[in-house]
Order: C-alpha cells, then structure tokens, then sequence
C-alpha cells in the first residue's frame, strides 16, 4: 500500500512536469470565411467589431436614384486558394424587429444579379461585399432592418461566432450615421435628434451623412462644431420662449 | 530504509529540475572604454552652402581595438511620422554637405570594436539654418505696408550683414497695413515640405493682415485669406501668439485658435463665444501668456478677464476671483491701457502647473481719471488682483508704451514725454532711464531676453528702444545693471521705416524662448 502511496506521488510529479497552456485555436484548418472591419484596420484590436452595423439613407439622393450599395469587408481564413471561391450569405429574420424583404428594400442574395458577386478571387483572401438596397416608398416611414449572416457551403465553413453576421438600418429619413457615435455624442455633438442633424445640414451646408463624418478632419470639425453651436444660439435669441426643440420635445443642445 | 531511499529517490527528481548550466562570467578584466574627443556639443551649420567636417580622436583601453564607424542623422521636433536615422558616412572621419531643411538635427556617431562588438555612441546637435534662420529681425512699416529687415549677427553684440526688406524681397510684395508684431510658432503645421509637418513659421502682424511665414524660405505659408476654414467678415488683427495647448490669433477682438494636443492642419477654427447667449465681446490689444498655461486676456467691452480654458472649447471663460482680490475679475468696470508677462512659478507634484504673474495699468471708465497698476496672480482660472492707485503725479500715470522686465528685477520700463522711465514695482521708485537725441520719437520698447545653453554666443537680455527719425529707424539694446540702463547701447540697428517689434532668430529659437506677451 505505501508502495502505491509513493508511486502515486511520483506519478504526481512527473504528471505536474507534464502540464502545458494549450494552443489557441488558429482557424487555419480549413477554408473559413467571417466579416471583418476595413482593411486599413484589420491589426487593430479595438476595431475586431467595427462596421456591424451600417446605418444607411436615401435621404441625400436625388428622387431619381431608386437604388444604391452598402459594402461590408468580408475575410477568407485558412489561405489563398488558386481558384475563385464563391460564398453565401443569408438574410436572418429578427423576431419581433421589422425585418427587411428581399425584392422591396434589398436584393436578395440568391438573386443572379448580386450572387456571382459574392466571390474571394483566387490568390486573395479578401473581398468587398455589396449589398444592394431599394428605394422602396415605405422608407419615407419606416426604418428596416437587414441582418445578413455568412452561411456554411462548400467552399466555406464558418470563422469566427462573432464576426459571421452585418446588419443594416435602412430608410429614406435623415438618419443617425454609425460616425456619431455615443462617445462623438458625449465630447462633441450631444445627443442625436433628427432636428439637430438637419439644423446641422442646414448651417454648415454639409451632408453630416457616414462619408464626410468619418472622413472628418479633427480640426475642422471643431470648426463645424463653433459654427453650428453659434448658429443654435443665434436661432434662440432669435426665437424668444421658443427654442429649438427636437422630435421629442426636447431642446436641441450641443455640449 | 525503505522509505528513505524512496524519499531520496523523490527528492532527487525535484533536485534534478533546479540543475542549470552555469554560465557566469568569471572574467575580471575591466570594461572596455572607448573615448571619442574632437567633436563639439553643437554645430551651426547653413543648408546647401556648409560642409560639416569632424576628425575625431578615437582611444579604446583594448590595446588590439579595431574599429568600425557610423555617422547617421536624424531630425527632431518631428509630429505625425516617425524620424528616420540616415546613414551618411561609415568612415572615422566626417566631410558632409549639408542639404538637411532648416531645423535642429542629431548627429549619430557610433564607433564599434569590431572585436568585443562593444560600441561608443556620441550625440551632437547639430543647428541647419538657411540665410534667414539666424539673425535680428525687425517688424516695420512706412505708415501703410509692413515689411521685415534681417540683420545676420555674428554674435550677440556683433553684426555682419543688413538684408532690408526681406519679406517683400522674397514674397514680391509689402504685408498690407501698419505693422504692429511678430511672433515664432515652431510647431505650426504646413505642407510646404509635401506632406502636413511641424514648420518653424513667423507670424507678421499688421492692422490689416497676417503673414504666417517658413523661417527657412521667408516664403508666406497663409495669410488672413487663408489662414482660417472661415474668413473673418471684418479683418483687423490684434495679435497672435502661442499658449499651452493652442495658439492663438485676436483678429477685431475676437478670438480665434488651434488647438496644437490634437491633429490639425495649422487652420484657424471658428470665432470663440463669449457665453451662451453669444453677448459681445472685445479682447484687448494686451495679453500675457506663461507659454506653458493658459492666455491671460481682458474684454475691454464687458471689462472682465477670460481665458481659454485648456486651450479648447467653443466658449471663453471667465477667470474667478481668489479671497482677498481688490476687485472683481468680472464687469469690473475697466479699460486696460497695458498689460503683459512678469514671471511664471512651476508648482510640482501634484499641480505639476505653473502660476504666472502680470501687470497692467487700467482706467477706470467712470472716472477716467482713475487709473491703476494692478498685479494679477493667475493660478489656472483663478486671478488675483492687488491694485496700487496711481497719482497723477507719477511718471507711469500718462505713460504711452510699457514693457516689463521680463523675469529680471521689479521693475516696469514706459515712455512719458518720448522719454524712456523705469518704475520700481516694489518701492514705487521711477527714474528716468534714457533720452532718445533730438529729432528722434520712439516708436518701439520692449525688454527681450535670449538664454539657450546651447547658442551661449548669441544669448542677450536687452531693453529695445526704437526711434523714428524722419525716413530711417534706430533700434538702441541696452544692457542693464540693478533694473537701469547701461550709458550705451551693447548693440544698435538701423534702417528704414517705422520700427514696432525686434525678434532674434536662429535655430535654437522655439515658440517657448520668448515670453508671449505684448
């Protein structure tokens, strides 16, 4: 028994000596495909999750335009391939969300119009997906929303859980763009009001839509920021008793 | 028995994991040292025209040193991209054409033994100018267009060469308006050089335009058309000048900045707000700042003191009042007539801020005869003011220009009567301190002072008189002794025009070598 006892405790010991972290999983097995942020960004750890969702607005388009394309950056991990890879997305209903339809406020993925553009070129890794929107007439009211997921096939299988879906924010209202962020909200432009954002169209004579928020230099957006907040002041006194108030009542102020 | 063999047996296995190979050192020679003599702490050299040669003695205490060299350069004050060491030379000896932008650079000599591999580095300043990066200038106009002399100096006291007019000289054109002052930013940004960096620019004041000029070419960067995202309706310049965290441009009272802790482009933003009802406001001519905190500034039209606090924001804020102030920061009912810089104070840990003091002389604007010299401990946002009733009877009391002494003695040097008087701030003792001959108005009084370790030949600290006579212009430098004036001046300029401001340039010369201050 005591026998038993010390070789246990030798077997203990070595077993101790034996102990190892295990490798992180590398997803480098086989052909695995997930969205990812703009390809500028893809070493920076704070932007594993940008651009899940896109809002996006027809607003700023001439009434003639009836359709326009969002993009989202999609990764192929596992290596380079000598061929064409095709992959598949699928559009995921929200339960109790007022889910886009395919044929009125997108086409459908499945359509031959925009499926033979869901393809990682051979000898790349990377690809830009567009997602083409329709100018639908009950955009003027109401905002759908599109989630699309990446779907296993036979080219693919899925990367990473968390980057295997994008959603988009559709309308044709003046929007909140995924630029004004909660932080931009805090230091900059105060909370988001459609009022404020077409106050801010209206002085400065800028989009305020994605593309020039996110493009916008620090410097001159300060410049913006001096404008408009003495443009609301000036409005004010202007206006006696009578603020700028937004859609919700609430006076319209910028930090 | 058993047992403890079977614990030795254990105990051995744990013993076998602590068996390292022994890799100490059990060579007690001394280090090696390697000593490099005959290279100079600062070189000042002038881009595309000097060579610099350096023939250094090299002597190691390894008696079979073989050696090999490095000569690399690299450049500092460098924002948005990272400076690059350039290789230029891998022999003992160094003979290099400059062609380095003007600006301070770091020389890298590195002298290896190629046998122990033990390396020497020496680091060197090294001082690029161009024709225009070391000299005097001097702000002035002939009534209606503003230019810049230049003159090169060999030495505090020494010059070498006059260039008149060299603002027109290289711009085709005078600065528009009478001139009123000259300021360094040397880290303003421009894309002269291509890409958007750190340039060494002089601001040219006049009453009617701003030149923002590259001290290396003398070639305009911006000016009052350009230099904002919006142009000012009205353009009437008042100052510019650099403060912690922005510089600043007052154009018709109104202020304007860029913040310089975060990325810009060198563009003025947007007319700053007095409160949040937009109430009107005029920022005084006179200003102080302690470089290192926030501007002290005075709104003449609601006669309160304001800041920009942090350098940021769209609004200004008014300063507040310390226990014991003699009167308010706020609506206090006064006009100023002068006010600038005397000394700053490091607080350290845990403030790690400076306190600054000024003085001003102000008016009453109820009682115009009531005018005093006030003394402003600022402390970030907070001012305290300790008033002192001028008589009538003092000199300062209808004094026309005034000039601080800059951190040196207690003492405020004015002009009463195109006279030059001092004022002791301590005792109220006034003396007069120079009368200009006859024929001569002054125009220009300032005290300046210059005091870089490493350009000791050309460290000065001057009380500036400028005199108009008729078509021409003297600028007379007096040293002092005990706060008064030396007999002589230790050096003098003269030209053309109308002189209103002197600055000495050379490329040790940054936004913080001077008080910013009126």
């Amino acid at each position: 028994m005591k026998i038993f006892k010390y070789i246990m405790i030798a077997v203990v010991m070595f077993t101790m000596a034996s102990c190892k972290k295990d490798q992180y999983y590398l997803y480098n097995d086989i052909a695995r495909i997930q969205f990812g942020p703009d390809i500028k960004l893809i070493y920076n750890a704070n932007s594993v999750l940008a651009d899940t969702l896109k809002p996006f607005t027809f607003y700023y388009d001439a009434p003639e335009v009836t359709q326009d394309t969002v993009f989202f950056d999609i990764y192929a991990i596992g290596g380079v391939s000598k061929t064409d890879r095709t992959f598949t997305l699928e559009q995921e209903q929200l339960a109790n969300g007022n889910n886009a339809i395919p044929g009125k406020h997108y086409v459908a993925f499945n359509d031959p119009k925009v499926s033979k553009l869901y393809v990682i070129k051979a000898g790349t890794v990377h690809t830009k997906v567009p997602v083409i929107l329709l100018r639908d007439p009950s955009l003027k009211t109401t905002t759908p929303i599109l989630k699309l997921n990446v779907v296993a096939d036979a080219n693919f299988q899925l990367g990473e859980r968390k980057t295997l879906w994008r959603k988009i924010e559709i309308t044709d209202r003046l929007s909140r763009p995924a630029a004004w962020t909660d932080s931009y909200s805090t230091y900059y432009y105060g909370a988001y009001s459609t009022v404020k954002h077409a106050f801010m169209i209206s002085i400065t004579g800028q989009k305020w839509d994605q593309v020039f928020m996110s493009q916008l230099a620090l410097d001159l957006q300060d410049y913006y920021i001096s404008v408009v907040k003495t443009a609301l002041i000036n409005y004010n006194n202007a206006h006696p008793g009578d603020p700028l108030k937004d859609e919700k009542g609430q006076l319209v102020i910028f930090p | 028995m058993k047992h403890i063999h079977i614990s030795m047996f254990l105990g051995l296995i744990v013993l076998f994991a602590s068996c390292k190979k022994d890799n100490s050192n059990y060579d007690y020679k001394s280090n090696e040292q390697i000593t490099v003599s005959g290279i100079e702490s600062v070189y000042n050299v002038v881009s595309e025209k000097d060579k610099l040669v350096i023939t250094p003695t090299i002597e190691s205490t390894d008696a079979d040193a073989e050696f090999d060299y490095m000569w690399g350069i690299y450049e500092t004050n460098v924002q948005g991209y990272a400076p690059v060491l350039d290789t230029i030379a891998k022999t003992k000896d160094l003979s290099y054409f400059i062609k380095q932008p003007a600006k301070a650079w770091v020389l890298v000599y590195r002298v290896t033994n190629k046998k122990t591999k033990y390396a020497k580095y020496t680091n060197v300043t090294i001082n690029v100018g161009t024709e225009f990066t070391r000299g005097w200038y001097v702000l002035k106009d002939d009534g209606t267009k503003s230019d810049l002399d230049l003159f090169l100096s060999s030495s505090a006291t020494a010059l070498t060469e006059v260039k008149e007019n060299v603002y027109s000289l290289i711009n085709g054109a005078k600065l528009d308006g009478k001139a009123r002052m000259i300021n360094l930013f040397s880290s303003y940004k421009s894309d002269v050089t291509g890409i958007v960096a750190n340039t060494k620019a002089l601001f040219m004041v006049s009453d009617k335009d701003v030149s923002a000029i590259n001290v290396n070419t003398m070639k305009q960067i911006r000016n009052m058309n350009t230099l904002f995202f919006e142009r000012p309706s009205t353009i009437a310049p008042n100052s510019a000048f650099c403060a912690s965290s922005a510089y600043y441009l007052i154009n018709a009272g109104q202020v304007y900045s860029i913040g310089t802790n975060s990325l810009n482009t060198g563009v003025f933003g947007g007319r700053k707000l007095k409160d949040a009802l937009n109430s009107p406001y005029y920022i005084s001519d006179y200003y102080y700042t302690g470089t290192y905190g926030d501007p002290c500034l005075f709104d003449d039209l609601n006669s309160t003191f304001v800041t920009l606090a942090n350098g940021s924001g769209t609004t200004l804020t008014n300063m507040t009042d310390v226990a014991g102030t003699a009167m308010p920061a706020v609506n206090n009912n006064k006009k100023a007539l002068y006010m600038g810089f005397k000394s700053a104070t490091y607080i350290p840990a845990p403030v790690y801020g400076y306190t600054t003091i000024g003085f001003g002389i102000f008016q009453d604007k109820t009682n115009a005869a009531l005018k005093i010299l006030t003394q402003m401990d600022m402390d970030k946002l907070k001012l305290k003011l300790t008033n002192d009733t001028l008589k009538t009877t003092d000199k300062i009391y209808n004094a026309t220009m005034h000039t601080l002494l800059d951190a040196d003695e207690n003492m405020i040097y004015f002009v009463l009567n195109n006279q030059i008087w001092s004022r002791n701030l301590s005792n109220k003792f006034e003396q007069l301190q120079y009368s200009p001959p006859a024929g001569e108005v002054v125009t220009f009084i300032r005290h300046k002072k210059y005091a870089v370790v490493a350009d000791a030949a050309f460290n000065y600290n001057y009380v500036m008189v400028g005199t108009q006579s008729g078509a021409d212009y003297k600028v007379r430098m007096f040293t002092k002794s005990s706060g008064s004036l030396s007999a002589t001046p230790a050096l003098t300029l003269t030209g053309k025009g109308i002189v209103r401001d002197v600055m000495y340039m050379s490329p040790s010369v940054s936004e913080y070598s001077y008080s910013n201050t009126y």
